[in-house]
C-alpha cells in the first residue's frame, strides 16, 4: 500500500467525520448539542464496523458500530437514499435520549459505508421532561423506543414518521430540527465520501481502508505488548440506584497477555430498579473508551485499534441488563465506573499511562415558563463541571467533566444561556480544596449560584452520581471532594439534592448553590513539590 | 507622480525590506534583526534598500508613499509568554472564564497532557461588583468602592483588561471602569473587551481582551518607537501594519487592537500567495516560508486564503478574523541536539539572530540547520547573502562534530541527519495544512520563500509527492512584497441578535458610512464596501457568514431577500434549509477596503561574482553540482538539476530530476519528475 495515499486517505476520512460533527454542532437547535457538544459522528463500513470517529463524545467511541449492525439485522435490503433512525438500547441503541441516524453510501451499485450521527435530543417522552427520568423502573417508562426504522425511502423524508417521533416528545420544534441537523450531517458525509468513491474507485477506497484499520491494530498491539503480562482487579461503586440500593459496585478484572487485553466486568453486582443499568453497546463502549485512555493520543480510534481488546461481561448485571431495564443514565453512570474500575486494575500494569479519576456526572435539568416569551423550556445543567484527574505529566485540568467527555462537552456561554433561558448565574467559579490531593493534584470542581427567575414555579430533576463517591485517586494519590448540590429555599431553608430526584420543587427566585467535584490525585500527595503547595495557596485553588 | 513604496517583514533573523520604486523596479535589502528593539532592524534595512537604489535614506523616504509592516512582536510574546504583566478586572463572581475555558479541553483522547497556564494567573483577576442583564439593564450597577479595591490590586500590572458580563449589549460600566484604571495607574495599557471584541460569548470575548493587554504594551511600544525612528529620518507619510487577516492598518489602530497582528509576520506571505493567484499562478498554492527562526505554512486553494474566527496562538484564544497559517518552531537558525531518548533532534530552540549560527562567526557554538547546509555543500562560505556575510566553515565544523561525537557518527553524516529530519519536520507541516485539511498536496505548487525554504523546497516537495515547487527570485523578500500586493481593511461590526427587517437598511448605511469614514482618515483613494451579516435560525447558536452584496437595501423585500441569502446559505453548507423557521440576523458587519494601488514591480538581482561548480556532499562522499547565478538567467531559461542556483539573498538546491524553467514573472518554476 502507497504510504502517502494512505496517509492522505487516513486523514481525509477523519476531515469528513469532522466536518460532519462541525457541521452537526452548527446546525443543530437543542442547546444539549449546539453548545454542549453531546453528539458523535461517524463512518462505518458495510458491514457497520467502525472506520473513522471524530473526536466527540469518547463514550460513544465503540458503540456506534452496533448501530450499523442493527440497521443490516433488521434490512436484509440496504437500498440507495434509505434513511435509518433508532434509539433502542436493546436494539443498536445505547440509551434512549440519543437518536442515531444512519445513512447508507453506495457506489457502482453496492452499499460501501454508512455515515452515522447520534445525537442526544432534549426530550423523548416518558415519565418526566428532559429524557432523564430518575424514578424510571423499566424502560417504557424512559421515553419512546425506536427500533431500526426506515425514516425515508430514496432520499425523501417520511412524514408520517417524522410526525410520529415528533408527537412523542414534549419539544417537537427542537427534535425536529435537531434530526433535520443530525440527517443534514449525515448527508453532508455521504456526499464527501461518495466524492471520494468516485475519484479513488471503490476497490481502491476499501482495501485502503482495510490497511488503516491493519495499522491501528498494529500500533495497540504494539503499545500493549510493552506492559507487563499480568491479571488484576480494580473496582468502582455507584452511590446508589435511585431506589434505596446504595453502593453498587463494578468489578473489573483485566488479563494482558502478549499483545492482547482482556477486560471481564462478570463480577460485576446484580443489575438495579432504576437508571444505573447499562445497555451492551454502551458497556462495550466504555470498555473501548478505558482502553483508548491508555493507549497513544493519535492512534486512530477505528476497529482496528480495538482489536487487541476483549470484553466478558454477564447478562442481567449493571453493566449489561436484561432487556426491559431502565438504562438512561448509562452513558455517563455506570460507564464512567466501568472506566474507573479497568483504569484502577490496569494502572499496576502502565502506572504511568494510568491517570486520577476523571468527574462523575450529576446533571439537573430545569423546566419552566420564560416571563419575557411566555414560552416554556428545558434547560440542562453543563456548568459547575467537576475536574479532571491528575497524571504522570501534571495536574488535572480544571472543570473538564467526566470520564465520559473528557473536556469534550462545552459548558456554553454564561452570556448565551441568559439570554435564551430564565436564569440568572450569580456566581461560576472554581471550588478551592476540591482536586484530590497528589504528587499531581485532581482538577478542580466548580461553584455555581444559579438564580432561578422562570414565570411563575420551575420543577427540577437530577440525574446523575458521585455525591457520595468523589473522584477515585492513581498511584496513591487521593480522592477528590464528592459533589454536593443545595438548593437554597425561599424560607431560607437549604434542601440537599440527591442526585436522583425528579420533580424537585423551585419557587422563582430561588438559587441552586451546586459545589462540583474535582478529579482524583495522582502519586502520594507528599511528594508533591513546596512551589506547587505554594502556587496553589497563591492562586486559590487550595485555601 | 509614481513613488516608492516599501514593505518591511521583520523575521525572527533577518528583516527583509522590499521597494517598488518610480522606475518600476523591486528592490531587496536586508538587515539583521534587533530582537531587542525590531524598529533598529527597520531603519538599518532602509537605509540598506535606499543604498541598494543609489539614495541616501531621506531622499528614499522623501519619495515614499507608504511602508508596509509585518511584525512578529505580539507572536513572540505570546511564543514565548514575554508579554506584558496583566490584571484582569472582571464581573464578581465570573473571574475565571479565561481560565475554564467552557470546559473543553484539546486532544481528547490525551488525558494525560498538563493543563496550560493561563495568561492572566487567578491571582491577579480581580472581581468587580457590577451586573448587567442579558438584554443590557443593569442589574448592580458599578459599585466604586469595589472598582477602587480592584485596581488598587491591579497596582503593579502594565496592563489591565477590563471584561464584564453583557458588556456588548453596552459598555458603560466597562468604560467607566477604564477610565477609572487610567486616572489611578497612568501609562498602563487598558483594554475593554467592549471595543476588542463587540460580541456576545464571554469566554471568546474576555480571552481576545486578555491577549490583547497581554501583547499591547510590547506592541505599542514597539510601533511607537519606530513611528519616532521613521521620523527621525524624516518620514511623515503613512505606516501600515498587515494584519493576521490579511489586510493593512494604520499604526494607531494596529497598537489598540495588538491582539490582531498575532499573525502579522506570516500574513504577508499569503497575501503574496493571493495576489500570485489573481495574476495567474496556477492551480493550489502551498505557501512554505522558512525562515531563520520559524516556518509558516498555508493554503491558498483556488485563489483563495481561508479566514477563520477560532484561531488559537500559543494556544490562547483570539476570536478576530485571522488567515489559517501553521507555524512550526524550526528554520535555518533551530539548533540540532541529542534529545533524551539518545536521538538527534532538531529544534525547538533557535540561535536567532545573535550570536547566529557557528558559521555567523559571532560567538555560537551550537549547531544549525544553516550550518549543515554549509557542511554539506549548499552553501557558499563566500557569497552568503551575496557575500555580505562570510561563513566560518571552521566554526561550523567545530559545533557539528562535537553533535557527531555525542552521536558516534562523521561529522558529514550528522549534517546530513539534520538536514533529512528538518525536511521531514517541514514535511508535516505542509501535511497539517493540506492532507488535514482533506487536501491532496501532490497536485498543488509548493511556493517557497523566505531566505530558507530555496534550500529544502525540493526535499520537502518530494517527500509528499508534489509534482511542483517554485521559488521567487527575491525569495527572501516575498513576504514583505506581498504587504504591498494588500489593500486597507477596516470592519464594522455591530450586534443586531433580531429577525430582519426594513430597520436593516438604516443599520449597515450608518455602519457603512462609519466605516467609510475611518477609511478617509487613512487613505485617500477609491473606497468600496461589503456587506455581510452572521445569521442563524432562531434556536441555533452558531451563525454563518452571509454574503449580502447583491441586496436591494430599499426595496419593500429586503428583508425576504436577507432571509433567502441565508437560507441559501444554509442549503449550500449543510444540505438543507428549515424556510418555515425564524431567522436571527446576529452580528452586521461593513468591512471598507482602501484598495492600494501599484504594479507588482520586477525585481532585478545585483550582479554577483561569478560561480563556480561547488562540491555537495551525498551518500558518503563529494559530488560535483554546476552553481548558476539566479539573476543571470533569461526567461524560459531550463536548468536540470543536479544544480544550485544563487542569488544574493537565496540558495535553491535543484534536485537530481527536478527541471527548473525561469518564468517571465521572476520565479523559478520547478517540476519534479
Amino acid at each position: 500500500m502507497d504510504p502517502v495515499t494512505l496517509a492522505v486517505l487516513d486523514n481525509r476520512l477523519r476531515a469528513i467525520v469532522e466536518e460532519m460533527g462541525e457541521a452537526m454542532l452548527r446546525t443543530s437547535y437543542s442547546q444539549i448539542l449546539n453548545s454542549s457538544r453531546d453528539f458523535s459522528v461517524a463512518l462505518c463500513g458495510a458491514d457497520g464496523s467502525l472506520v473513522a470517529q471524530a473526536d466527540h463524545i469518547p463514550v460513544h467511541v465503540g458503540a456506534l458500530r452496533f448501530a450499523s449492525e442493527a440497521v443490516l439485522k433488521t434490512f436484509p435490503e440496504i437500498r440507495d437514499g434509505d434513511i435509518f433512525l433508532l434509539n433502542d438500547p436493546y436494539n443498536g441503541g445505547s440509551h434512549l435520549p440519543d437518536l442515531t441516524i444512519i445513512l447508507p453510501v453506495f457506489a457502482e451499485g453496492q452499499c460501501c459505508f454508512f455515515t452515522v450521527v447520534r445525537a442526544h435530543i432534549t426530550d423523548v417522552g416518558g415519565g418526566t421532561y428532559g429524557g432523564y427520568n430518575a424514578g424510571a423502573t423499566d424502560i417504557w417508562s424512559e421515553g419512546v423506543r425506536i427500533p431500526p426504522i426506515r425514516l425515508g425511502e430514496n432520499g425523501d423524508l417520511r412524514a408520517d414518521l417524522l410526525a410520529m417521533v415528533c408527537a412523542n416528545t414534549r419539544i417537537p420544534r427542537d427534535v425536529r430540527g435537531d434530526l433535520m441537523a443530525m440527517i443534514g450531517s449525515a448527508r453532508l458525509g455521504a456526499a464527501r465520501i461518495a466524492e471520494l468513491l468516485a475519484t479513488h474507485g471503490r476497490a481502491s477506497l476499501l482495501a485502503t481502508v482495510t490497511a488503516i484499520l491493519d495499522l491501528a491494530e498494529k500500533h495497540a498491539r504494539s503499545i500493549l505488548a510493552e506492559w507487563p503480562d499480568g491479571t488484576w482487579s480494580g473496582e468502582a461503586v455507584l452511590d446508589d440506584d435511585g431506589h434505596g440500593r446504595e453502593n453498587i459496585t463494578i468489578r473489573a478484572t483485566c488479563t494482558k497477555a502478549g499483545d492482547s487485553l482482556t477486560v471481564d466486568l462478570t463480577a460485576s453486582d446484580d443489575e438495579a430498579v432504576g437508571i444505573v443499568n447499562s445497555s451492551y453497546p454502551n458497556m462495550y463502549s466504555a470498555c473501548c473508551m478505558a482502553f483508548a485512555y491508555l493507549l497513544d493520543a493519535d492512534l486512530s480510534k477505528n476497529e482496528g485499534a480495538f482489536r487487541p481488546l476483549k470484553v466478558i461481561a454477564r447478562e442481567g448485571s449493571i453493566v449489561w441488563a436484561n432487556e426491559g431495564r431502565p438504562v438512561t443514565l448509562c452513558t455517563s453512570h455506570c460507564s464512567n465506573e466501568i472506566v474507573e474500575a479497568i483504569i484502577r486494575a490496569l494502572q499496576n500494569a502502565a502506572p504511568d499511562r494510568a491517570m486520577g479519576g476523571w468527574g462523575r456526572r450529576f446533571r439537573v435539568a430545569i423546566k419552566g415558563k420564560d416571563p419575557r416569551s411566555g414560552k416554556g423550556f428545558v434547560w440542562h445543567l453543563f456548568h459547575a463541571r467537576p475536574g479532571g484527574g491528575g497524571s504522570s505529566a501534571g495536574d488535572g485540568w480544571n472543570t473538564v467533566g467526566e470520564w465520559h467527555s473528557a473536556g469534550g462537552l462545552k459548558f456554553g456561554s454564561i452570556e448565551q444561556a441568559e439570554a435564551r433561558f430564565p436564569l440568572h448565574f450569580e456566581k461560576h467559579e472554581f471550588r478551592a480544596n476540591s482536586g484530590g490531593a497528589g504528587k499531581y493534584r485532581g482538577g478542580l470542581g466548580a461553584e455555581l449560584k444559579l438564580r432561578v427567575e422562570t414565570d411563575g414555579p420551575a420543577v427540577g430533576n437530577t440525574a446523575g452520581d458521585g455525591a457520595f463517591h468523589g473522584s477515585a485517586g492513581m498511584q496513591g494519590g487521593e480522592d477528590s471532594a464528592p459533589h454536593r448540590y443545595v438548593l437554597h429555599k425561599k424560607d431560607g431553608s437549604e434542601r440537599l439534592l440527591r442526585s436522583k430526584e425528579v420533580s424537585i420543587p423551585i419557587e422563582s427566585g430561588e438559587v441552586l448553590h451546586l459545589l462540583s467535584a474535582g478529579g482524583g490525585g495522582w502519586g502520594a500527595p507528599g511528594e508533591r513539590s513546596a512551589e506547587a503547595k505554594s502556587k496553589d495557596a497563591e492562586e486559590g485553588y487550595t485555601a | 507622480m509614481s513613488k516608492w513604496r516599501i514593505g518591511v517583514d521583520v523575521g525572527g533573523t533577518f528583516t527583509d525590506v522590499v521597494g517598488v520604486g518610480p522606475d518600476g523596479q523591486a528592490r531587496l535589502a536586508k538587515a539583521a534583526s534587533t530582537p531587542h528593539d525590531q524598529s533598529e532592524g527597520v531603519i538599518q534595512g532602509l537605509r540598506n534598500l535606499a543604498e541598494a537604489a543609489g539614495l541616501t535614506l531621506e531622499a528614499l523616504l522623501a519619495g515614499t508613499e507608504r511602508i508596509v509592516h509585518g511584525t512578529t512582536v505580539a507572536t513572540n510574546a505570546l511564543l514565548e509568554r514575554k508579554g506584558a504583566k496583566v490584571a484582569m478586572l472582571t464581573t464578581e463572581g465570573h473571574r475565571d472564564v479565561i481560565e475554564m475555558r467552557e470546559g473543553l479541553k484539546p486532544e481528547r483522547y490525551n488525558l494525560r497532557l498538563a493543563p496550560p497556564e493561563p495568561l492572566v494567573p487567578r491571582s491577579r483577576r480581580f472581581g468587580v461588583k457590577e451586573r448587567l442583564r442579558a438584554d443590557g439593564a443593569v442589574e448592580t450597577g458599578l459599585d466604586e468602592a469595589s472598582l477602587a479595591a480592584a485596581i488598587e490590586a491591579a497596582r503593579g500590572a502594565e496592563a489591565v483588561a477590563i471584561c464584564f458580563l453583557h458588556a456588548w449589549r453596552d459598555p458603560a460600566h466597562e468604560q467607566a471602569a477604564a477610565e477609572a484604571v487610567r486616572a489611578a495607574l497612568p501609562g498602563v495599557f487598558v483594554t475593554t473587551s467592549a471595543e476588542v471584541l463587540p460580541e456576545i460569548k464571554e469566554f471568546e470575548r474576555f480571552s481576545t481582551t486578555a491577549v490583547n493587554a497581554y501583547v499591547g504594551p510590547p506592541v505599542s511600544r514597539y510601533l511607537g518607537r519606530l513611528a519616532e525612528g521613521l521620523k527621525k529620518v524624516g518620514y511623515a507619510g503613512p505606516v501600515f501594519v498587515i494584519l493576521s487577516h490579511g489586510g493593512v492598518t494604520p499604526i494607531a489602530e494596529a497598537a489598540r487592537l495588538a491582539a490582531g497582528t498575532a499573525l502579522s509576520g506570516p500574513a504577508g506571505g499569503v497575501a503574496a500567495a493571493v495576489a500570485l493567484a489573481r495574476e495567474g499562478m496556477a492551480g493550489d498554492l502551498v505557501t512554505f516560508d522558512m525562515g531563520g527562526t520559524s516556518t509558516d505554512i498555508a493554503l491558498v486553494a483556488g485563489g483563495v486564503a481561508k479566514l477563520g474566527r477560532g484561531r488559537e496562538v500559543a494556544g490562547e484564544r483570539i476570536a478576530l478574523e485571522s488567515l489559517d497559517i501553521i507555524t512550526l518552531g524550526a528554520g535555518g537558525g533551530s539548533i540540532a541536539h541529542v534529545g533524551a531518548g539518545g536521538t538527534l533532534q532538531v529544534g525547538p530552540e533557535s540561535a536567532g539572530a545573535r550570536p547566529g549560527p557557528a558559521c555567523y562567526g559571532r560567538g555560537g557554538t551550537l549547531p544549525t540547520v544553516t550550518d549543515a547546509n554549509l557542511l554539506l555543500g549548499h552553501l557558499d562560505p563566500g557569497s552568503f547573502l551575496g557575500g555580505a556575510q562570510r561563513l566560518d566553515v571552521e566554526a561550523s565544523e567545530a559545533a557539528m562534530a562535537r553533535l557527531a561525537e555525542r552521536l558516534g557518527i562523521s561529522m558529514r553524516e550528522a549534517a546530513w541527519g539534520v538536514y533529512r529530519l528538518v525536511n521531514a519536520r517541514m514535511a508535516d507541516g505542509v501535511r497539517v495544512a493540506t492532507v488535514r485539511r482533506g487536501v491532496d498536496p501532490r497536485g498543488a505548487t509548493l511556493l517557497s520563500f523566505g531566505g530558507a525554504a530555496g534550500l529544502h523546497a525540493s526535499a520537502v516537495a518530494r517527500d509528499l509527492g508534489m509534482a511542483r515547487y517554485a521559488v521567487p527570485l527575491f525569495a527572501a523578500g516575498l513576504s514583505a512584497w506581498g504587504m504591498l500586493r494588500t489593500d486597507l481593511r477596516f470592519e464594522v461590526t455591530r450586534s443586531v441578535n433580531a429577525n430582519p427587517d426594513a430597520s436593516l437598511a438604516a443599520t449597515f448605511a450608518a455602519q457603512e458610512e462609519a466605516a467609510r469614514a475611518r477609511m478617509a482618515e487613512w487613505f485617500d483613494g477609491e473606497i468600496t464596501a461589503t456587506r455581510s451579516a452572521d445569521m442563524r435560525y432562531g434556536e441555533q447558536v452558531f451563525e454563518i457568514g452571509v454574503k449580502l452584496d447583491g441586496v436591494d437595501w430599499q426595496g419593500a423585500a429586503m428583508p425576504d431577500a436577507v432571509r433567502q441569502a441565508f437560507h441559501d446559505q444554509h442549503e449550500a453548507l449543510f444540505t438543507y434549509s428549515l424556510p418555515q423557521d425564524e431567522v436571527v440576523l446576529v452580528n452586521a458587519r461593513v468591512a471598507a477596503l482602501g484598495r492600494l494601488t501599484g504594479d507588482a514591480g520586477r525585481y532585478v538581482a545585483p550582479p554577483m561574482l561569478a560561480a563556480e561548480p561547488r562540491q555537495v556532499w551525498r551518500d558518503g562522499g563529494f559530488a560535483e553540482w554546476p552553481v548558476y547565478r539566479f539573476g543571470d538567467l533569461a526567461d524560459g531559461a531550463t536548468i536540470q538539476g543536479p544544480a544550485i542556483l544563487e542569488s544574493p539573498t537565496t540558495t535553491i538546491l535543484v534536485q537530481a530530476g527536478d527541471t527548473a524553467t525561469m518564468d517571465a514573472r521572476g520565479w523559478l518554476m520547478a517540476e519534479i519528475d
